[in-house]
């Protein structure tokens, strides 16, 4: 009997395994949603020609381009993809700004009040010089739009400055949670 | 080109009518054929395969069109019922015997976790590239080849693998899919526990189309020499010892025809960067010829398709040499007639090719 639904049991243990994979990726950012620090994010322009990507827009940040001088141990790195911690900071006009990134690990000193520290990766072809500019990704340079609505927002996101409400989790994994045109809460997105 | 069935029946009817064997011989010769030709093809296995594939790339165009209509916690639990069910289905259908209709549901179940991936990045709108997310598929793929020893499966992982190592050749100028090969090799020992010919022939063919991509990357000329030359130390092999070679891949003595592809894609990335050189390519050209020559006269006889490769390797050989040697001297009226003179070398030559091989008898040899 254990010999003749060997097969079965092994089907059943493979899905579920499966199933459990996908599960535990949704729990990992429902968790980012639901606890992590809320920051807004200045969206800034990729490409204005070429926003749209089938079904989905591409999005740059203020936070995308991080100058040099602004990470601490930049001269001691070779410029290779690497990851980067970037210290956020609430200003008054209640957007997040760069004050300071680390290469590698994260700085270590506390945060402060309105402080928040954002996990990205270095593309490579950046030169540790003094002005040089480290461009950033933060894994939410994207955002799905629901099919037929990607053109009407492209067509504003060229004529209006739109954000991003991120949230960071512990280790700095950033999360959309909603896109905002102005004060505008365009699309927010439940947990699951 | 009649099936070996149906050349066996011709066969088997001659030799009972010379008294070679008697009646009852012939019929269950043809019934024995007739049986295992039933087992490695037949059209509604064919058709539950191309079924599910369809059924498949629906799943992931539905989750691609990000239709808000149903709220997406149900498109999750629609996807990962469809997961469970596919695959304990597929299993349940196995037990009873229905080989061909479980490996549909398999194929569909492997589907489903794709799209679910893909939904998961859309839910989420995780921007890491999609390069990820396909081998993220591929290696959830292998997993269920490997427990559920499932040869259909098999062959999928090596395909969405080769769209992966497509991608990042194509994405990322700077880096050469390496990674690729490591996979090649693991897919190969899975297809000895799944027991998928299939799999190892698609894993050849993106072997030779990896080299190809390394090539775009790199020094042309010398990874298609490389590659050529790798193609012809595997063909003398292969050819020299048929029978251990054989034991150890497993590929229905096909070996020969991957290394004659091989050999002439490499040729042809040669040739291709040596297009303005008259003199090596002139000798790259008489490399090829000699090759598909020298391959047809060693392997020629025991199989068909090395035939039909050599003959269409040598037209297009042609071709080429034509387009860019004479064509650039000659003007339409000599197209045409150099085209005709051409056409005819090759049927005289196909001919002869053919008539000699008919001529001597086969020993030992099997015709694939």
């Amino acid at each position: 009997m254990m010999q003749k639904n060997r097969l079965l049991i092994i089907a059943v243990v493979l899905a579920l395994a499966q199933i459990g994979f996908l599960a535990w990726i949704i729990a990992g950012r429902a968790a980012i949603l639901r606890n992590g620090q809320d920051v807004l994010l200045k969206v800034e322009p990729v490409d204005p020609r070429d926003l749209l990507r089938g079904d989905y827009v591409r999005l740059g940040y203020e936070i995308s381009s991080i100058p040099a001088n602004l990470v601490a141990n930049a001269d001691a790195k070779a410029p290779a993809p690497d990851a980067i911690f970037v210290r956020l900071k609430k200003d008054a006009d209640g957007f997040w700004h760069p004050v300071s990134g680390s290469l590698g690990k994260p700085a270590g000193t506390p945060l402060g009040t309105d402080e928040a520290e954002i996990r990205g990766t270095t593309d490579a072809g950046w030169s540790a010089q003094q002005n040089a500019i480290i461009r950033v990704d933060y894994g939410i340079e994207r955002f799905y739009l629901p099919e037929g609505e990607g053109k009407e927002i492209e067509r504003d996101m060229r004529i209006r400055s739109f954000s991003i409400l991120a949230a960071i989790g512990k280790d700095g994994t950033a999360q959309i949670k909603a896109l905002m045109d102005g004060d505008k809460v365009l699309f927010t997105e439940p947990l699951y | 080109m009649p099936s070996y069935v149906s050349r066996l029946k011709a066969d088997v009817s001659r030799w009972v009518e010379q008294g070679m064997i008697d009646q009852a011989t012939g019929q269950l010769l043809v019934a024995d054929a007739e049986v295992r030709n039933e087992r490695s093809f037949n059209f509604g296995s064919v058709l539950a395969i191309m079924a599910a594939l369809l059924l498949g790339a629906a799943i992931l165009l539905l989750v691609a069109a990000n239709w808000e209509a149903i709220p997406r916690l149900v498109r999750v639990g629609t996807l990962f019922a469809l997961i469970f069910g596919f695959y304990v289905g597929g299993a349940w259908l196995k037990q009873r015997g229905r080989d061909a209709l479980a490996e549909a549901c398999w194929l569909i179940a492997a589907a489903a976790f794709g799209g679910s991936i893909a939904l998961v990045g859309q839910m989420y709108h995780l921007s890491g590239d999609e390069a990820s997310a396909i081998l993220t598929w591929c290696a959830g793929t292998a997993l269920a080849a490997a427990a559920l020893r499932s040869s259909a499966l098999t062959v999928a992982a090596v395909a969405i693998a080769m769209a992966w190592m497509v991608m990042r050749g194509i994405d990322d100028w700077d880096i050469v899919p390496q990674f690729y090969l490591v996979m090649a090799a693991a897919f190969w020992l899975i297809s000895y526990w799944t027991q998928s010919r299939p799999a190892r022939h698609l894993i050849l063919l993106s072997l030779i189309l990896y080299m190809c991509i390394v090539a775009a990357h790199h020094d042309t000329i010398a990874i298609g020499i490389a590659l050529a030359i790798g193609s012809a130390l595997l063909f003398i092999l292969a050819t020299r010892a048929p029978e251990p070679v054989e034991r150890i891949v497993l590929l229905d003595r096909r070996l020969p025809v991957h290394c004659l592809l091989g050999f002439l894609v490499g040729l042809a990335l040669a040739q291709i960067d040596l297009v303005d050189e008259g003199g090596r390519l002139a000798l790259a050209a008489v490399v090829t010829f000699g090759g598909i020559a020298a391959a047809l006269i060693i392997a020629g006889r025991e199989s068909r398709m090395l035939r039909w490769l050599a003959y269409t390797g040598f037209g297009l050989e042609l071709a080429f040499i034509y387009a860019v040697m004479i064509g650039t001297m000659l003007g339409t009226a000599g197209l045409f007639l150099a085209s005709g003179v051409v056409l005819g070398i090759i049927a005289l030559f196909i001919i002869r090719i053919e008539r000699r091989i008919r001529a001597r008898p086969v020993q030992g040899g099997q015709g694939a």
